[in-house]
Order: C-alpha cells, then sequence, then structure tokens
C-alpha cells in the first residue's frame, strides 16, 4: 500500500517539476531563435550569444541585479530569521504590533512601497537613487518573507530543547548555535532563496531606487518592450540557468546540503539511537 | 527639506554672480529654483563648483563654442565644427532600452572624451517620476512634446545653448518652431510617429479596411487589441465620433466610452506591448504605433498599416535636458550631436521611427522614407491631430472613464 | 512558556527583535508615512504634491463605484491562487520531505530556479504556450480533444495560471519548512491508530503542520492580492485589478495623493483580513502558534 502511494506522489512531484519548468524549457528553445523580436519561430542560430557577451549594458545590468540580489539576500535574512524566531519563541508585549509590523509591507502594493523610498531618500538626503538605496530598499521588502518562514518552522520547535542544552552546561549562544540553528536551518535558507528571487526579479520597487549606473536586469529588459525584447535575453536567462544546474549538479553528487535527517527512504521508523529522541520531541510537539 | 551647513565663509553673492554667468541662467531662474527645491538644494551647485575652484563649468563655457579639440579626432559628420572634449567626462542618459543606436553613442564618447551611462525606464509616466522637478542625477532624457510646457512652467527643463547647436539648421522647417517650445528654446524634436490600425492582411482574408471602425467589427471579435493608454484609445475613438480628440465636452467623452463599452467584448487585450501581440498571432487587428509595423514585419513580412480616414493621431517626443542636471555641457554636446545628420538617420534605421531631422533623410534606409504610413505626406500630416497636455480637472473625467471601462 | 531565566531572556528577546524591528522601522515605517502624508495632501496645477490643506478628500473619494469590479477580481484571483497553491504545493513539499534524503535543499533550489530567469520572458514563454496557434492548443488539436484552438490567452484561466506558477514557490517552501519537522514515526503511529490513511492525515499531520499552511497562505494571499503584473501581461478586458487601478493613478494620473489613499485603503482591509484570519485559525488550532 504504501509503495504504490508513494509511487502516485513520485509521479506527482515529476508533474509538478515539469510544470515549473515548461516555460524554462520554451525560454531556452527560444534563445536560439533567428528573429530578432516577436515571438515566432524562424529558425536556428546561436548568433545571440556571443552577441550579449559584447552587450555592455546587458552585463553590467546582470552585475548590478547580482551585486544588489547578494546583499539584500545575506542581511534580509539574518533581520529576518532573527526576527522570525523571536515571535515564535517568545511572549513579549509588543508581540502583537511587531506581528502586524511585519505583515505591513508584504501589504504594501509596489508601487506605494517604490515611491515612499523615492520620497525619504529625496527629501532626506537628496539622493537621486543609488546601488546604496537599493540595497535598502531590497532588503526591506526581504525581511517579512524570510521572517515568516522562520517562524513557521521555529513555531513547531520544541523550546524544551533549548533549555535541556542550556541545563547541560551550554552557554546562551553555544545553546543557539548546537541546537537552535540547525534545527530551523532549512527554513533559514528556504527564506534566502525566496528573498533571492524577489531580490532578482524585482521591477516597481527597483525603477524608482535605481540611480545612474545601477540599472538591474529587470529594469534593461522591461525598457525593451517597447522596440522589441530581443533572444539576447532568452539568452541571458538560459546561461544563468545553466550556470546554477551546473552547481546544483555537483552539490547533488558531492555535497552534503541535505539539512535533514540522513533518512532511507522508505524506511522512517528505522533509526537507531536517535528514535528515543525524535519520540520524545514529537511527542512534547504533539501536544 | 532645509538643511544646516555653515556656508559663512563663503562670498555668496559673487559665486551666485559666476555660477550665473557660467551656467547662463537667469537670476530670476536661479530664485524660483531656490524657492521650488530648497535653498541649500539649490545652491548645493555652486557651492560644490566654488570649493573645486570655479570646477568645470568656467573652461568650458569658453571652449565649447570654438574649435579647440584637445585629442579630439573629427567625425564624418555634415556641419560641425572640430569638436571639444566635454570637460565634466560623463553623460548620465534616462531611455528606454535601445533608443539610441549603439554607433551614435560610441560615437559620442569616442568624439568628446566622455563616458556614457544609460538608465532606463519602460513607460512614459515612469519616465517622468524619475526624472522628478530638476532631472534628478540625469542629463539627457525624451520627454514627450506634450508634456514639455508644464516642464518648463516647473522649471524642470534647461535652456538649450545655441551656441554649442550648430546641427539645429538641419530640422525641417515644420519642426523649427513647434507650438509646445517656442523656437525650441528647452528642447529639439527627437522622434515623431502616428498612432493607427494595423493588421495581418492573410488573417482578415484579403479585407483591406480603411476606417478605425474596423476595430469595432465583430467578425476580429477576439482578435482586436487596443492600446492600454487612455489618451490613445479616447483620441480615436473621439476622432471617430467626429470630434476633437482633446475634447473637454464630458458628454462627448461619455458618448466615446459607450462606443468603448461596445467594443469592449470584442477586444482581446489593452496592450502597449504592441510588437509582442501582435507577433503572438493571436491579434489580428490592432490600434499600434506606425512604427511598430517594421518591427512587426520582420516577422509578419505583409503586415500593414494605415492611418484611419476619419483621421488619426500624430506625436512626437524631444530630446533636452535639465535644471539639475550634473554634467550640462557634455549634454548640450550631446545633443547636438543627435542632430547629426548621419546619426539622427543611424536612430530612425535603428528603431524605424521618423525624425524631425530633414537632413538625415539622404542616410535614412529608403524603405522606411518611402513608406507613406512612417513617412506620410504632408496633406495626410495635415489630417492628424496631436494628443495635447490635458488640464488636470480634464484628464481626472478622462481618467476616471478609462477606469470605469478598464473595470 | 519562558525561554530561560528572566533578564537574560529579555536581553537575548531584545537583541533578536531590535535589528530587524529597528530596520524596519527606519526603512520601512518612515518613508510609509512621508506618503501618507501625500495621502492627505493635493496636487497644484502642475501636479506636483502641495500639502496646502490637508485633509481626508482623497480617502473620501476612493469610495468610487468604478473600483469595486477590480477590487473583486484582485480578491478573486488571490483567494484562487492561493487556495491552488497550497493544494497543489503540498504534496510536493512532502515529497521533497520524505523523499529528499540528503538532497532536500537542492530540491528547494531546483523549484526555485524557474525563478532566476527574468520575468517578463517567463511570460512571453507562457504566450508560445498559451496562444491560439501555441504549443498547447497544437498538442490537444493533435490528440483530438478540440478542434479548433480554445482561448486561453488573455482570460482568466491563463491570469490563473500564470499567478498559481508564480507563486508556487512562495507556498512549497513554507509549508516544506514545516512539514520537515513533522516526526515520521508519529505519522506511522497515526496510521495504525486511524486505519485510514486520509483520517490520519487530517488529524494528525494537518494539524502538525498548520504552521507551515498559515506561513504559506500568508506569503501567497498577500502578494497576490497587490499583483497587478500578471493580469496585466496575461490577461484581458475583464482581468484588471485594483493595484493596477493605484498605479495607474499615480502614474498616468499623476494625481499620488489620490493614489496614496487608495493604496493606504487596500493595505487597511487585507491588513484588518489577515489578522482576523489568524487569530481565529489560531484559537481554532490546537498546537499552531
Amino acid at each position: 500500500m504504501t509503495r504504490e502511494r508513494n509511487r502516485w506522489l513520485s509521479v506527482y512531484a515529476l508533474i509538478v517539476y515539469a510544470f515549473l519548468f515548461a516555460p524554462i524549457v520554451v525560454l531556452i528553445i527560444f534563445s536560439f531563435n533567428k528573429a530578432r523580436r516577436g515571438l515566432v519561430w524562424q529558425g536556428f542560430t546561436t548568433d545571440w550569444y556571443p552577441k550579449l557577451f559584447s552587450n555592455r549594458e546587458l552585463i553590467d545590468a546582470l552585475v548590478v541585479t547580482l551585486e544588489v540580489a547578494v546583499v539584500a539576500v545575506l542581511v534580509s535574512t539574518i533581520l529576518g530569521s532573527l526576527l522570525g524566531l523571536a515571535l515564535a519563541r517568545l511572549r513579549f508585549r509588543g508581540r502583537g504590533a511587531t506581528e502586524t509590523l511585519l505583515l505591513v509591507p508584504m501589504v504594501t502594493p509596489e508601487i506605494v512601497m517604490g515611491l515612499a523610498l523615492l520620497l525619504f531618500f529625496l527629501q532626506l538626503f537628496d539622493a537621486h537613487g543609488s546601488l546604496g538605496q537599493l540595497w535598502i530598499a531590497h532588503i526591506t521588502f526581504c525581511i517579512s518573507y524570510v521572517a515568516v518562514v522562520v517562524r513557521a518552522r521555529a513555531a513547531s520547535m520544541d523550546p524544551q530543547l533549548e533549555e535541556a542544552a542550556r541545563d547541560l552546561g551550554a552557554s546562551a549562544w553555544g545553546a543557539f548555535r548546537y541546537v537552535t540553528l540547525p534545527l530551523i536551518f532549512p527554513a533559514v535558507i528556504a527564506g534566502a532563496l525566496l528573498a533571492f528571487s524577489l531580490s532578482f526579479d524585482d521591477y516597481v520597487v527597483t525603477t524608482f531606487n535605481a540611480g545612474v549606473g545601477s540599472s538591474t536586469l529587470p529594469l534593461y529588459i522591461y525598457g525593451k518592450i517597447k522596440f522589441g525584447v530581443t533572444p539576447e535575453i532568452n539568452a541571458i536567462s538560459t546561461i544563468i540557468v545553466a550556470v546554477t544546474a551546473v552547481f546544483i549538479l555537483l552539490a547533488w553528487r558531492f555535497g552534503r546540503l541535505g539539512g535533514g535527517r540522513e533518512e532511507r527512504p522508505e524506511e522512517p521508523a528505522a533509526e537507531g539511537p536517535t528514535a528515543g529522541g525524535q519520540m520524545a520531541e514529537g511527542q512534547a510537539a504533539g501536544r | 527639506m532645509t538643511e544646516h551647513h555653515d556656508r559663512s565663509s563663503i562670498d555668496l553673492e559673487k559665486e551666485l554672480t559666476r555660477y550665473m554667468i557660467e551656467r547662463r541662467v537667469s537670476r530670476r531662474y536661479l530664485l524660483e529654483r531656490i524657492a521650488l527645491v530648497g535653498g541649500a538644494a539649490a545652491l548645493a551647485p555652486v557651492i560644490a563648483a566654488c570649493s573645486t575652484g570655479g570646477g568645470s563649468a568656467a573652461p568650458s563655457a569658453a571652449a565649447t563654442p570654438a574649435g579647440s579639440a584637445p585629442g579630439a579626432s573629427s567625425a564624418p559628420s555634415s556641419a560641425s565644427p572640430a569638436p571639444a572634449a566635454s570637460p565634466e567626462g560623463e553623460l548620465n542618459i534616462l531611455n528606454w532600452t535601445d533608443y539610441l543606436a549603439d554607433e551614435v553613442i560610441s560615437s559620442f564618447e569616442d568624439l568628446h572624451g566622455t563616458k556614457v551611462t544609460q538608465s532606463f525606464f519602460s513607460t512614459t509616466d515612469e519616465m517622468y517620476a524619475k526624472l522628478g522637478d530638476d532631472g534628478g542625477d540625469y542629463d539627457i532624457s525624451f520627454p514627450i512634446s506634450v508634456d514639455v510646457p508644464n516642464m518648463i512652467e516647473k522649471g524642470t527643463l534647461a535652456k538649450l545653448d545655441k551656441s554649442v547647436l550648430t546641427n539645429i539648421g538641419n530640422l525641417g522647417s515644420e519642426w523649427q518652431d513647434p507650438g509646445y517650445d517656442p523656437g525650441n528654446t528647452y528642447t529639439v524634436p527627437y522622434m515623431w510617429w502616428t498612432t493607427g490600425v494595423g493588421y495581418d492582411p492573410a488573417r482578415l482574408k484579403g479585407e483591406t479596411p480603411a476606417s478605425s471602425k474596423a476595430l469595432w467589427d465583430p467578425r476580429w471579435a477576439q482578435h482586436i487589441s487596443m492600446l492600454d493608454d487612455w489618451q490613445e484609445v479616447f483620441g480615436l475613438t473621439l476622432i471617430q465620433l467626429g470630434y476633437d480628440a482633446n475634447t473637454t465636452d464630458t458628454k462627448q467623452l461619455d458618448e466615446a466610452l459607450a462606443l468603448l463599452e461596445q467594443q469592449k467584448p470584442l477586444v482581446r487585450t489593452y496592450s502597449t506591448d504592441t510588437i509582442g501581440t501582435m507577433t503572438s498571432g493571436d491579434i489580428w487587428i490592432g490600434h499600434i504605433w506606425g512604427a511598430d509595423r517594421f518591427a512587426i514585419q520582420e516577422t509578419i513580412p505583409d503586415f500593414a498599416y494605415y492611418i484611419p480616414e476619419e483621421g488619426g493621431i500624430k506625436g512626437n517626443d524631444t530630446i533636452a535636458t535639465f535644471t539639475g542636471s550634473p554634467h550640462p555641457v557634455a549634454a548640450q554636446l550631446f545633443i547636438n550631436h543627435v542632430l547629426d545628420a548621419q546619426n539622427s538617420a543611424q536612430n530612425t534605421n535603428l528603431i524605424y521611427y521618423m525624425g524631425p531631422n530633414e537632413a538625415a533623410k539622404e542616410f535614412i534606409d529608403p524603405a522606411i522614407l518611402e513608406d507613406p504610413t512612417i513617412n506620410p505626406s504632408a496633406d495626410i500630416v495635415a489630417k492628424l491631430q496631436e494628443l495635447l497636455a490635458l488640464d488636470q480637472g480634464v484628464r481626472d473625467e478622462y481618467l476616471s472613464r478609462w477606469q470605469e471601462l478598464r473595470g | 512558556m519562558p525561554a530561560g531565566p528572566g533578564v537574560l531572556a529579555r536581553v537575548r528577546g531584545a537583541s533578536l527583535l531590535a535589528p530587524g524591528v529597528g530596520w524596519l522601522v527606519l526603512f520601512f515605517v518612515v518613508p510609509l508615512a512621508f506618503i501618507f502624508v501625500v495621502s492627505l495632501g493635493s496636487r497644484d496645477a502642475l501636479d506636483r504634491v502641495t500639502l496646502a490643506n490637508p485633509s481626508l478628500e482623497n480617502y473620501v473619494r476612493a469610495f468610487e463605484p468604478r473600483f469595486i469590479p477590480t477590487f473583486l477580481n484582485s480578491l478573486r484571483y488571490a483567494a484562487i491562487t492561493t487556495i491552488l497553491s497550497l493544494a497543489l504545493g503540498y504534496p510536493i513539499a512532502y515529497w521533497i520531505s520524505r523523499y529528499g534524503g540528503r538532497r532536500k535543499i537542492l530540491l528547494l533550489i531546483i523549484v526555485m530556479l524557474p525563478f532566476w530567469t527574468s520575468y517578463l520572458i517567463r511570460t512571453y514563454s507562457w504566450v508560445i504556450l498559451l496562444r491560439d496557434n501555441g504549443v498547447v492548443n497544437s498538442i490537444l488539436q493533435a490528440v483530438g480533444i478540440i478542434d479548433q484552438p480554445i482561448i486561453l490567452m488573455n482570460t482568466d484561466i491563463s491570469v490563473i495560471l500564470g499567478m498559481v506558477y508564480g507563486f508556487l514557490p512562495f507556498a512549497i517552501l513554507p509549508l516544506f519548512v514545516s512539514i520537515d519537522r513533522l516526526d515520521p514515526t508519529i505519522v506511522a503511529a497515526a496510521r495504525d491508530l486511524y486505519a485510514d490513511g486520509r483520517r490520519a492525515f487530517l488529524h494528525v499531520t494537518l494539524p502538525l503542520t498548520m504552521p507551515g499552511i498559515i506561513a504559506a497562505a500568508l506569503l501567497t494571499f498577500i502578494p497576490a492580492l497587490g499583483d497587478f503584473v500578471t493580469p496585466d501581461l496575461l490577461g484581458g478586458p475583464q482581468t484588471t485589478t485594483i493595484a493596477k487601478n493605484i498605479q495607474e493613478l499615480f502614474l498616468a494620473g499623476r494625481d499620488w495623493p489620490y493614489g496614496a489613499a487608495l493604496g493606504f485603503i487596500l493595505m487597511a482591509v487585507t491588513l484588518v483580513g489577515t489578522l482576523v484570519a489568524l487569530r481565529t485559525l489560531r484559537r481554532e488550532v490546537v498546537g499552531g502558534d
């Protein structure tokens, strides 16, 4: 019985992944489209790839996008994870207010947030957009997402575990580092992934906070709509996918990025010494 | 909005006067700017110029009209003197992507030893939001003609230095003194266009419509597209009804709205991505800008475009520099560069839009030049109406009806 | 349940909260306050914001009947997208957690990978797939299910498809982090207890993963409500959203005060609705946080 259900589940997973990648396959195919503009296939060519490398503005835009995204992810993941943890674990008086504070950026329409930041920087610093401004803007809209994800994980974590570690002699930092952090680690990574995706593809907030020399890839690409989006854009997207895929493949073979317990699939009960600890934890969590 | 810094050590009156002479701004203009932007912000460039010992402004004011050109090669352009290196070394352009030919930019960079950085926007309204009240950090951008009078009044646009703009004679006579900017004092026209109807003849089975009513034809239901632009859409409809495209009569607007509501079930999409929608194959006939036809023809070779017999719309944009621009000298040089006949032609050949440049015509791709829809004859042009900048209250009337239509 | 001895816990609590809260207050609340002030103002003849006569007039004006259909559109799309994303995302999050083993995170990264390409090109790719002579229609016709192409683009179908596509990862990730916490022995025990897999799921697994479900719902519904690009690019005349109206007021209408007021009203409605929903869910679900 279990085996059959598992097979259906695996088939389902395959379908979902196919759904996620269907447009990507189209995107990659059309990066070889001979047509300069338009959505119709007009023959095969690899010309767009060398062309994009000589497109200074496109490459600059990609670099800026990555510069913004990396910083945004780092800072927002740290700040957001701390926030998520605090909201999940602590009871304090401003808790409701903090939770609301977390929700408001998500609730804000992008144009409102983009123009709010533009006004803020313009009036207070006479700034007209810059890389630094983009960092601040992106971090700001990413924090909430990370916090919500980390909170969900930390919420189902037994606080007694950390207390137990403290009782056993660990310092506050030690308990955090060796107990809490590993337990919320997948959520931190998930939050970081979300933050990266949000930052990488952002348009509205970015367009009002970018300045000279800080145009991102989305800004460059959307500006092309008026006069035709060329397959160079498909090409650069394909390269990004390919590079990431290579990393994933390497990690698949050699890495230890599982983040989960070393389980063998389909044999969940077959764990030795840790089973007892998990049972206790599970029972406490399942109150 | 006020900054508190100790500036008492500078003789402000003297520096102000020097700044005004160098930048060729009037006292009245400077005072207006101070009032608008806040004292410190307006004076900041003055202070900056002072602290760098008169800065870059002084030598350039003397150098630009003359021909002393250290290290600059002379370009194969028709009417400019030996070019001068721009002392500022940089130029910031705010632009659609691919709206200036790469060669035009790189030739400017080489000629004037200036690094050009482009930033992008995807709609005209976004451009204005980014420019703000004084252009921000941008030296060059492309406001639409109808928005120019307001920008002049707000003090956003900087006056052109005609002594630098030696190529300005290249403009066709009809462009020398446009209504929105008499004498081209602040702007120079960049590209102009018409808006009309485009269709794929194969899909329309040999029909050759000539009226904008074709966009209301139920035979093409679900294969019609309209521009996602309230002024263009209302303009087209008002003209079809026989009214002025810029009417202020709300009863006429209501009529137009009713007609558009009738059309709505037949429309597949409202979109300004004309090239994308027309080449997707789902749209057979659409409301488009004329020049897009060439881009679409790269995919659909027989794609046709016409200006409706009831009348069509024409418009143009301009190239301008701003009062807050950090590199005013380079900006003026760039505008002159764009006015050069060959450069203008290169731009036209890239984006297919027609420029106002008479001298450029000898370099423009003949297919574009001879196309009566891109380059219509004078009598057709006379039938075209221009979309004007509407008063705030009137604009609200249009926009609220537009939102009602789209809801 | 306090997490440790008094003072230390408070200090630790403060250090956890201070950076994030401080950042949000400085770089979000303050800028938002600027826009709020704008919403109280009006325009001068040249479309500049003036605070000469501050008032709540824009808020009153915002209650226009023409915004109701677009608001309902936004609500409808957000709700459907959330439900579908949760329903479709849960099984795959479960699969990754149960069968991913050492490679769980990699499988998650693969889920996110499509979104590191340009949004516009992905949308164009959907056009290529969904248009009248597109891939989907061609396949359906080749297989014989239909004779004529069905109109998929520029409809509710394409909008919802596009939105689910865009928000699915936002559901999968939070669902995963919660499902991953499930102790498999508990699940096995539940199955023994209930003898019926479905009831075991409903009574044990689902409640235990409720924090993840709530998080996924938040991360899907709220941004979906404010999404105007997807309905704009993939939609047609009937799919206009309130977010697009707001955008239009700011940019095409050059009426920042009015746009800001409408924006704040949308924010208030969404916030109140979300908080009410959260409180209700938390009261009803035991063990959820």
